[in-house]
């Protein structure tokens, strides 16, 4: 890719190869898939508040990734937790699924190289996108903890770990063009 | 000629009570700059205070980033989670 730039405007702009364009776009379709699979699986009821954004779950997801994307806002108090998930976690999955269908947007299916044009809207987008996917990603390899170097045992897993890096690589140069 | 003085609403009437607290935990994913520039762009702290408060969850595990009412606390946290850091609610003398 092409670094980050910030535009006279204040758009910020970018060059991705079509390989990495389409990877990012696959990500954040998978990204969209785990939150909306989430979003629809309370019952009947719950799906049409869910529409509105309203509602969620009680219990914490059983998915790492999903439980890292959702955590519970009380770490002691069991009831509280589930009080506020089931409050809150329907307007967070949307919100997440949103950015994650924002980033896709502004990613077109070129020839040659992908220029990506951000306004302020899409910077937050990428940049919780780009969270969001690393957080996934780190919760499959297994890693949790400070120093943990995430499972390597086979090539998938090499493959995870390049993109979880390309992705960290991403976000710091994102950040640096906003720090100006 | 007047101008309309500003009426001050209370957040809620719990902040009054024992404060809240929202909590930000490490973690081993987000980058430095990144929880800086959240610390920054969302509560609106200098970039000093920011990264005071970044160092802090990196050393310590965790750090107190907001104080008041309960409902503050409890945006606070859905607004952490909005962008991807691992955050709660507890009592401030907890």
């Amino acid at each position: 890719m092409i670094g980050f730039r910030l535009e006279r405007d204040g758009t910020v702009s970018a060059r991705f190869t079509r390989d990495e364009a389409s990877t990012l776009r696959d990500l954040a379709g998978q990204l969209i898939v785990m939150l909306t699979d989430r979003a629809s699986a309370g019952d009947p009821v719950d799906a049409v508040l869910a529409a509105a954004g309203i509602g969620g779950a009680e219990t914490p997801p059983l998915d790492p990734a999903l439980a890292r994307l959702l955590p519970d806002a009380y770490r002691d108090d069991p009831e509280a937790a589930s009080e506020h998930r089931r409050l809150t976690e329907h307007g967070l999955l949307q919100r997440k699924s949103d950015a994650a269908r924002a980033v896709v947007a502004s990613l077109s299916d070129g020839d040659g190289t992908v220029p990506v044009r951000l306004d302020p809207p899409a910077v937050q987008a990428w940049l919780r996108t780009l969270t969001d996917l690393r957080l996934a990603i780190a919760a499959r390899l297994g890693i949790v903890e400070d120093g943990d170097p995430g499972r390597l045992e086979d090539d998938r897993d090499a493959a995870m770990h390049a993109v979880y890096q390309w992705l960290g690589a991403v976000q710091g140069m994102l950040l640096e063009v906003l720090d100006g | 000629m007047t101008i309309e003085s500003p009426v001050q609403v209370p957040e809620s009437v719990e902040s009054l009570d024992r404060p809240w607290v929202t909590i930000v935990w490490n973690d081993p994913v987000n980058l430095m700059t990144y929880v800086t520039y959240v610390f920054r762009s969302y509560f609106g702290h200098s970039r000093e205070e920011a990264e005071r408060l970044m160092l802090q969850v990196h050393h310590d595990g965790r750090a107190v980033v907001a104080t008041g009412g309960r409902e503050e606390m409890e945006r606070h946290v859905e607004a952490m989670h909005d962008y991807g850091l691992w955050a709660t609610v507890d009592k401030a003398d907890a």
